[in-house]
Parts: C-alpha cells; sequence; structure tokens
C-alpha cells in the first residue's frame, strides 16, 4: 500500500488562561520527565479545529456531515427534489425504508396531544440516536429510493441494492467524519476509524497551577455597605504548549472514497480536506475562559512533515522541562526542536522522500529556519502541503 | 525461537482491560490486546479480520516495566451535536510519564514481517488510546535466537529516561518487574481478560490469559562508582584489645 502520513508540529505559548479544566474548574495537567505540565485534551482541540472549520468556512457545507436524528425527513426532502411526483407520504416512507436497509434503526416518536388536535400531519420516523452523515450519503441514500419507489420493499429485499445502502452509508463520508471518524453503537458495520490522532498538547516547561483571587464590587452599594458583592477563585496557568498531531493521508482518502463531483480529480477532495485540516489544527485555539483570560495566540512555530514511513512526535525532545532563563520558553524550545529532529530521524533512518515545512515568528524560533521550507505565512503553508500531498497521490514517491 | 520487542514511551499511555462506559480504566503495564491490536494495525489488517489476527494473537506476550509511570485522571465532557445540552461525563485514566519493553515471541518470518510494518505502518500506532501518540518510534529489536521470552526481557537495555536512571544511580543494577505469559509447567499465574480473539467493531472478544509476575535484573547505565569512604569503626580497635588480652 501507498503510505502517506503527515505529521503536524506546533509551539504555542498561551498567557495565563485556563482552556481546558478538569471537574475541580483546575487547569488539566500531567507528569513528564518527572515534572508537572499544563496540559490540553486532545479532545478539546479536535473539537476546536471541527468548530473552526465551520464557522471560518474552510469547507463547503456539502463536504461537512450532518448529525441529526431527523435522517428520514433529510432523506424523503431529497427524494421529493428529485422526483417531485412524489407525495410526503411516499417519500418518508420510501425514505425510511432505505435508511433501515443500512442497519440503523428507526422509530416513529410519540404524538403530542397537541399535534393530534391541530390535525397535524403524523410526525417522520426518526433515529434513535444522532447519526452523523455526510450530505452526498444523503444524496446518494435518496436516488437508491428514488431507483426502487415503485415497490421498495421489494427492491431492499433484493441482496444488491441492500448493499447498496449500506456501501452509500459506509463511502463518501463527510469530510469530518473521515478525519475524526464515526462510532453507531447498533451499526457497527458503517462505524468509520478517525484518519487523524492528535495528542493532549503538553508544556514544554515545568508548570505549577496558580490561583487567582477575585472580588467584584455591587455597582449599587451604599457608602454604608463597604466589602465584595461576591468573593472567589479561578485557577489558571501560562505555558508554552508543543502540539503534535498525524494525519494518515492514505486512510483519509479511503474514509472519503470517490469525489463530490464526478469532474473531478480523485485527489481533489483530499486535497481539501488536508489543508482544511492543517489550517484548522493550526489556528484553532479551545475557548475555555476565553472571556476571562482572553489567551488568544498562534503558534510561534509551525513544522509540518510529509512522510513516505510512519509520522514521529517530537515530544521527547522536551522530557527534560525547558528552563527558560533567557528569552522566554520559545528560544529554547525552538533550539531543542532544531537539534532535536534531524537527530532522531538520522538514528531511524529518515527517508530521502520527506518534504518539511517551516512556519515561524520572530527572532527567537531563528534556528527552526533551517530545518525545511520556509513558508511566508499560513495560506502558503497550507497551499504548499496541499500540492504535495496530491502530487503523492498521483505519483508516489 | 524469535522474539521481537518494542519500547513503549510517551507522555500518556493508557491500557484499559476492563473498561466500560463512562469510566475508563487503565491496567498498569500494557496489555496483551491492545498490543497485538496496534501491530495488527501496523500491518493493515482491518477490523473484524479475525483470521489474520489469529497468527497475531497466538504470539506470547510479555511486557517489563521500566519506569512505572503514575496515574492520571482525565475528566471528559461532551456536548449534544445539537441541542447543546451535556452528554454523561465520562472519567479517563491514563498512565503519564511511564516507559515499558513489550515482548512477542513466535515464529520468525511472522516478527520480521511486524517488524518491517511498524516502520511503515498502515494506521499509525498508538499506546492503548488514539490520543497518546508513542514519544520514540516503538520498534527496538527483532532478536533472531534467544532461549525465551524472558531471557530477551533479561537482555533488552534499561529503557527509562535519563533523569529517572539518574535517580537510580548509586545501583549498579536495578530490579524490574515483568509480567509475561506463564509456560505450561508454571503456576500460581494472574489471569486478565485481553487476549484478543476479535477486533471487529461490532463485536470486540476477549479470552481469558494467564500473566505471571516475575523480575529481572538490568544494569543501570546511569550507575556512578560511589566513592567508598575508608573504613572507620571505633570498636575495631576494643576488638583488637581482646583479641590481644585473650
Amino acid at each position: 500500500m501507498n503510505r502517506i502520513f503527515l505529521d503536524v508540529h506546533a509551539l504555542q505559548t498561551v498567557p495565563p488562561s485556563n482552556l481546558n479544566r478538569d471537574d475541580t474548574g483546575a487547569p488539566k495537567t500531567a507528569v513528564y520527565g518527572g515534572v508537572p505540565r499544563a496540559r490540553v485534551s486532545s479532545q478539546a482541540w479536535k473539537r476546536a479545529t471541527r468548530t473552526y472549520f465551520k464557522d471560518e468556512h474552510l469547507l463547503d457545507a456539502s463536504e461537512l456531515g450532518v448529525r441529526t436524528k431527523k435522517i428520514v425527513e433529510a432523506v424523503a426532502s431529497r427524494i421529493t427534489a428529485l422526483d417531485p411526483s412524489l407525495t410526503r407520504e411516499t417519500a418518508l416512507r420510501i425514505a425510511d425504508e432505505t435508511v433501515k436497509a443500512t442497519g440503523l434503526k428507526t422509530d416513529v416518536p410519540t404524538r403530542k396531544a397537541t399535534a393530534a388536535k391541530a390535525a397535524e400531519p403524523d410526525p417522520a420516523p426518526e433515529a434513535k440516536y444522532l447519526v452523523f452523515l455526510s450530505a452526498r450519503q444523503l444524496e446518494g441514500l435518496a436516488r437508491l429510493a428514488v431507483d426502487g419507489a415503485a415497490d421498495i420493499t421489494a427492491y431492499l429485499k433484493d441482496k444488491k441494492s441492500k448493499d447498496k445502502a449500506k456501501e452509500i452509508a459506509d463511502t463518501r463520508h463527510s469530510v469530518d467524519i473521515a478525519l475524526f471518524g464515526r462510532m453507531v453503537a447498533d451499526a457497527a458495520d458503517i462505524n468509520v476509524d478517525a484518519a487523524v490522532q492528535v495528542a493532549h498538547a503538553i508544556s514544554v516547561h515545568r508548570v505549577e497551577n496558580e490561583s487567582d483571587y477575585y472580588t467584584a464590587v455591587d455597582d449599587e452599594n451604599t457608602d454604608e455597605e463597604t466589602g465584595a458583592g461576591m468573593i472567589g477563585t479561578v485557577d489558571f496557568n501560562s505555558a508554552t504548549l508543543y502540539r503534535y498531531a498525524a494525519l494518515g493521508v492514505h486512510q483519509l482518502a479511503a474514509n472519503l472514497g470517490q469525489g463530490l463531483r464526478e469532474d473531478e480529480p480523485r485527489t481533489d477532495p483530499v486535497r481539501r480536506a488536508v489543508e482544511a485540516f492543517v489550517h484548522g489544527f493550526v489556528a484553532s485555539l479551545p475557548t475555555g475562559k476565553i472571556n476571562t483570560f482572553g489567551h488568544h495566540t498562534l503558534p510561534d512555530a509551525v513544522i509540518v512533515k510529509l512522510r513516505t514511513t510512519r509520522p514521529v512526535s517530537f515530544v521527547a525532545a522536551f522530557e527534560d522541562p525547558v528552563r527558560g532563563d533567557q528569552g522566554g520558553h520559545v528560544r529554547e524550545a525552538s533550539e531543542r526542536l532544531a537539534e532535536y529532529i534531524p537527530d532522531i530521524e538520522r538514528a531511524y533512518g529518515d527517508e530521502d522522500s520527506t518534504l518539511t515545512w517551516v512556519l515561524r515568528v520572530g527572532p527567537n524560533t531563528q534556528r527552526l529556519g533551517g530545518i525545511g521550507t520556509e513558508s511566508e505565512n499560513l495560506g502558503e503553508l497550507v497551499a504548499s502541503v496541499g500540492q504535495a500531498v496530491a502530487e503523492r497521490l498521483e505519483k508516489p514517491a | 525461537m524469535s522474539v521481537l520487542t518494542l519500547r513503549l514511551a510517551g507522555p500518556l499511555q493508557s491500557w484499559g482491560a476492563s473498561a466500560r462506559f463512562t469510566r475508563r480504566t487503565t491496567e498498569s503495564a500494557p496489555t496483551k490486546s491492545g498490543v497485538v491490536g496496534m501491530l495488527a494495525a501496523a500491518a493493515g489488517i482491518e477490523r473484524g479480520d479475525d483470521e489474520r489476527l489469529e497468527p497475531l494473537a497466538a504470539l506470547r506476550f510479555g511486557v517489563r516495566i521500566d519506569q512505572p509511570g503514575t496515574r492520571v485522571r482525565d475528566f471528559h465532557t461532551a456536548h449534544h451535536g445539537v441541542t447543546g445540552k451535556s452528554m454523561p461525563l465520562s472519567e479517563r485514566f491514563y498512565l503519564a510519564d511511564a516507559v515499558f519493553v513489550a515482548a512477542l515471541e513466535g515464529d520468525r518470518t511472522l516478527l520480521a514481517a511486524l517488524h518491517a510494518a511498524l516502520r511503515a505502518p498502515v494506521y499509525a500506532p498508538y499506546l492503548g488510546r488514539r490520543s497518546c501518540p508513542p514519544a520514540l518510534p516503538i520498534e527496538l529489536a527483532l532478536h533472531a535466537s534467544v532461549t525465551s521470552l524472558h531471557q530477551a526481557l533479561q537482555d533488552e537495555p534499561w529503557q527509562a529516561a535519563p533523569w529517572y536512571r539518574r535517580q537510580r544511580r548509586r545501583d549498579a543494577t536495578v530490579s524490574l518487574a515483568v509480567l509475561r505469559e506463564a509456560d505450561d509447567h508454571e503456576h500460581h499465574a494472574d489471569v486478565l481478560r485481553d487476549q484478543p480473539l476479535s477486533f471487529a467493531a461490532e463485536h470486540r472478544r476477549h479470552a481469558l490469559r494467564t500473566v505471571l509476575s516475575t523480575t529481572v535484573e538490568v544494569p543501570n547505565p546511569a550507575a556512578a562508582p560511589t566513592r567508598s569512604a575508608p573504613r572507620h569503626d571505633p570498636f575495631d580497635a576494643l576488638e583488637e584489645e581482646s583479641a590481644r588480652c585473650s
């Protein structure tokens, strides 16, 4: 199999903040190299990345998934668009049968008394849980239903059409499903294994949580009523984080399947997904307590590697914690990476085909300039990674 | 007989053997199902392909605890995709700062193929949970001819981090715990339900596996020869005196 892995590394400093907290409200931590570190869980950053796709319109809505219980209605509305001669009832019925053929279970929700009185139409069947399907999968199911509209039950009894329904639900996934995976408990054969692996971000240096004691004044207090309206504490820390994610491009391509449009090359959807991921992972930020701390920062340095062998995390460069005696933590962290990366790649036999890009800010990250092709800005980095991925897919190295 | 040794090191790892629902626990050492699953993924064996999994699951498994690490409890919240309501809270446990050496014993051709697969995996390896990538390449060595699994775990150098080894610099050797499948003649083994039968998404199945705990002594590369103070015992003089008097 032609293997293509992309690994993304970032050094990012956050000022006093609490972007990801545990059940006591304190920022999450872990021990590494024998000392406490700040930690931001992988779940938190994956959610931030996914939200970023949507908020920043990095991808067309047709490439994103729809997470809904009202899947029957969603398919039915596409059926009536395809064949306007079908009534709503028929569309709902054949949509329901088709959805069931994929292995998903549906139920008709109980009708509310008020709805019955108002003579509203019967409610449409709903899936028993939230189902995450792409726009093109919903479209595919609708087409299948229309093909068998004459006698849907007999049509779906045929093994061939039943398999087709399953295949539709199992291929051409939306970009977010292809990247982050999908889990459906009682239709396990349409589960999708994520192509992306995101590590918990940890600080490159020792971090102890601090506590901020605050008082708030009641503006309506009279001169007699002195004292605070309320008091409390907020835990926080400040850290230079090492962030790492690895993307199996070949797995992403398999998850995405055929392109959305017939006229575009097969590599296009993969390329768009890779570009969106790199952009989203680098630029997104968990928003925990963002209005309290305003920790809006971007990475000081980003390294992207395209490989034909395994992805490699560079976290071990920071197992011995950075002391930051001069120039904060970023300078020493950059120097560590600049030394560690060629070292580990030599020791474990890096391939000649590995491509490296660097995006960096400021004099503290100067040492990283030498380890790969420098990009001027994030847009340029994302575009050149996307292009290299497309070339690799078409012409393996 | 051949043995493939692996180094499992990273900031976080999590090896569940009985984890279900909202409380996702971790054992204190890698499980056989976790390690075999990782090798199967590297070799590109799809979930549910029980036929190709079988020879991997038949390998004998052992693990050495080179640096035990500490347990971390992670509190996980999730929100409903549409209504934004919070979903059941869950707890996930991790081992932070741990290092293990895992060993698999069996057919040489199969082990050589797995060794190569780790260098160029189909699905990237992780330490028990997807959010725990390894900090260093996993494959250590393919021991082509050793007498036993135990021997391979005995021969492999100590993989603990330099800072951890320095804490033990007074000891020329260290004693490391080993958890391995028992030989036929060995008794008093514990059992753990981590012998993989199937990784099929709709129905994962595991059988019980015997686990025998022993220890091995390995040299400490960080050992610094301690300066031995000249012998000084005031009672020596008394003894000399009494020897002379008698």
